[in-house]
């Protein structure tokens, strides 16, 4: 297979950089009620959303490439167990960058890293639970063209067309019980 | 003659064959017959969804699940009693987890709800859980405490969200074209929202000293200093621990969402649609359905269905319980490092101002952001708990009315579901602007009673519906058994020493 272009790279990526990215206005949004000053609230938003969007970008990538299956949660939750926490870890040191100068790490990094990766569940459930609804529809539109974004698409179709059909033989087993019931009535 | 028109004369399951091979009727259809009610046609078990469709209906199960005990209860525990008491919030939630997954396995194996399982078992058992949902659900308590949050936050009167948040469930629930999916995409966003923020709170608030201490609390066996075996504090342990996880019926609507989602045998069952398009509802069986479980392909399937509402359930409901729970705990925490004082104003205040103590002691934490997430994580709950609770209890009563009141079925469940849902929103806007919300307080402790004694006694169904009304091979095993017997004698023994004990019910 021919090596996909940086264009369909970035496409593909596309879905998990906007849920990563989603992770810096709302901790902008947090920090703003939290009363912080503009600057700062601004500096946390960027310096925790570019991690988590590069890293959901790059998980968006690894399901192209099949190394990640679509759907199933633990390689998800394995992901961002080292993904949350580094990511974190970026962040506070970027605020600290963007702030006084200078990277600013926690006081205990081995705590704090420990610490993230507990809390990064609660994250990989919200990213996976986000990304199998976006997903499907985004790749529908670029995989003219993109075999990585075909391969995956026929994935999520076949699951799709396998519960229509379910549903379909339910519908008609049905109507065919009520046509039955309707003669032997009449 | 038709299967499903032909009641068993014959007695329950246990004197039946023991697989679903069972007999054959006059048309020659084979059907499994379990209790004294219509036997169920055999039909084929649909194949377990790819893994992408793990998350499924245990949304509901969690945006139920995450409410006051994981916000509220257990980091008042903590704060009082410190991090220790939490073993008993362990014993708790892992009994709901082996509850959640012993309902699916009647649900999933029949397309019933568990309410048609008691009634196969004996039906006066299905009326005490009819009436006991209309005595403890019908108050708008949970949303009058989310509400007054978010007076807290906005300034807006807190009667007028509520009407207005009553109003709002009652319009989408009844103009959905289909409910399931519409409340699945609903709640799943307002859980989304919950989980996702509560994780960055947590992630940028939060210190490892606090998890540690927090997650070795939970394997304090044994711990219960002096003062929670008073008459105070012991029916508060009580409730808590009975709302760690789903609580109350709220297990029992579970197997209504299985069931409407299509999960195992629900596959043959048709969804409920909501009132603007109750006309297009297909007929509902009188019914359920049970598959062939002599059919090793079969058993295969079944088996697939066990992974999935095994994975469903332990990484939604215990994942998400135990991910929020131990948030707020840590939060609880925060807020005691600041200000050792926390603990007193808990121990002497009711519960709005033990909720206004703890967002006090989170904004004087350094970080005033606490006082409006917590407050507004509340009032969020609030609304989740009115649109699941609303959604479930009119599903409950509607599918109870429709197969066992006589003439009943001269509605559709659709227009059923609608009748108890407005009948319950109609009821929650005259008592919020002319009673009490919680209920007349000379019943309150009644409805509590009621309410854990309800969890006691849905075990104690489970175990004869599952042990009886199943065919053998699909019956629960020794430790299954074993657990949720214990189950029973958790909640309904505490119920009854806190009473004796204590002369008080939680």
């Amino acid at each position: 297979m021919a090596e996909p272009s940086l264009r369909h790279l970035g496409r593909l990526a596309l879905p998990g950089a906007a849920i990563g990215a989603f992770a810096g206005p709302a901790a902008l949004v947090l920090a703003l009620v939290a009363g912080q000053p503009a600057d700062w609230a601004l500096a946390t938003g960027v310096a925790l959303g570019l991690p988590l969007a590069l890293l959901g970008g790059g998980f968006g990538l690894l399901m192209a490439a099949g190394v990640i299956s679509p759907g199933v949660f633990a390689p998800t939750a394995l992901y961002w167990l080292a993904g949350f926490p580094l990511a974190r870890l970026a962040h506070e040191a970027l605020v600290g960058l963007l702030l006084v100068g200078r990277p600013v790490l926690p006081p205990d990094p081995a705590g704090f890293l420990a610490y993230q990766a507990i809390v990064s569940l609660g994250f990989a459930i919200g990213f996976s639970w986000l990304y199998e609804r976006i997903a499907p529809g985004w790749l529908r539109r670029i995989r003219h063209g993109n075999p990585r974004a075909e391969r995956l698409y026929q994935f999520y179709l076949r699951h799709a067309e396998a519960q229509w059909k379910a549903r379909e033989s339910r519908r008609q087993a049905r109507a065919a019980a009520r046509a039955a019931s309707g003669k032997g009535a009449s | 003659m038709d299967a499903s028109s032909s009641p068993s004369p014959e007695p329950a399951s246990s004197t039946s064959p023991p697989t679903a091979t069972a007999t054959a009727t006059a048309s020659d259809e084979r059907v499994w017959r379990a209790g004294r009610l219509e036997p169920m046609p055999i039909r084929e078990l649909p194949k377990a969804p790819p893994s992408v469709h793990l998350l499924g209906p245990t949304v509901f199960l969690v945006a139920l699940g995450v409410g006051m005990g994981e916000s509220y209860m257990w980091p008042r525990l903590v704060l009082i009693f410190g991090p220790e008491i939490r073993w008993l919030f362990l014993i708790g939630v892992t009994l709901q987890a082996f509850v959640m997954l012993e309902m699916a396995r009647y649900a999933m194996a029949t397309g019933e709800s568990i309410f048609f399982g008691a009634a196969r078992v004996f039906k006066p058992l299905m009326w005490f859980f009819f009436g006991t949902a209309i005595l403890v659900y019908i108050w708008p308590g949970h949303l009058s405490t989310g509400a007054a949050a978010f007076e807290q936050v906005t300034g807006i009167p807190w009667t007028v969200t509520a009407c207005v948040g009553l109003i709002l469930v009652g319009v989408l629930f009844s103009l959905a074209k289909v409910i399931y999916p519409l409340l699945e995409s609903l709640l799943g966003l307002l859980i989304g929202l919950l989980v996702v923020s509560t994780s960055i709170v947590a992630s940028m608030v939060g210190r490892w000293a606090d998890v540690t201490s927090t997650l070795s609390g939970m394997f304090h066996f044994g711990y219960l200093p002096g003062e929670a075996m008073s008459a105070t504090w012991f029916p508060v342990i009580v409730g808590a621990i009975a709302f760690a996880g789903p609580s109350g019926m709220q297990q029992m609507w579970y197997t209504l969402h299985l069931r409407d989602s299509g999960a195992g045998m629900g596959a043959h069952i048709p969804q409920i649609r909501g009132l603007r398009h109750a006309g297009e509802q297909e007929a509902m069986p009188s019914r359920g359905f049970m598959f062939d479980t002599d059919d090793p392909e079969e058993m295969k399937k079944w088996k697939g269905w066990r992974r999935w509402v095994t994975f469903d359930a332990l990484l939604l409901f215990w994942g998400i319980t135990m991910l929020v729970t131990v948030s707020f705990t840590v939060l609880a925490q925060t807020a005691v490092r600041v200000n050792p004082d926390v603990g007193d104003l808990i121990r002497e205040g009711d519960r709005e101002v033990a909720l206004t103590a703890m967002a006090d002691a989170f904004a004087s934490a350094g970080t005033p952001v606490l006082h409006g997430v917590f407050l507004g994580f509340i009032a969020l709950i609030g609304l989740n708990a009115t649109l699941g609770l609303f959604d479930s209890f009119s599903r409950g009563q509607a599918d109870m009315t429709y197969h066992f009141v006589p003439g009943a079925k001269r509605f559709s469940m659709s227009k059923l579901y609608a009748g108890f849902l407005w009948g319950v929103i109609t009821f929650g806007i005259l008592i919020l602007n002319f009673g009490p919300a919680d209920g007349p307080g000379a019943i309150l402790d009644v409805l509590a009673f009621l309410s854990t004694f309800a969890m006691g006694a849905y075990c104690v169904v489970l175990l004869l519906v599952n042990n009886r009304m199943l065919p053998k091979p699909i019956r629960p095993g020794i430790l299954q058994n074993v657990v949720i017997g214990f189950g029973a004698v958790f909640y309904l023994g505490m119920l009854i020493y806190s009473l004796v004990r204590f002369g008080v019910v939680i």
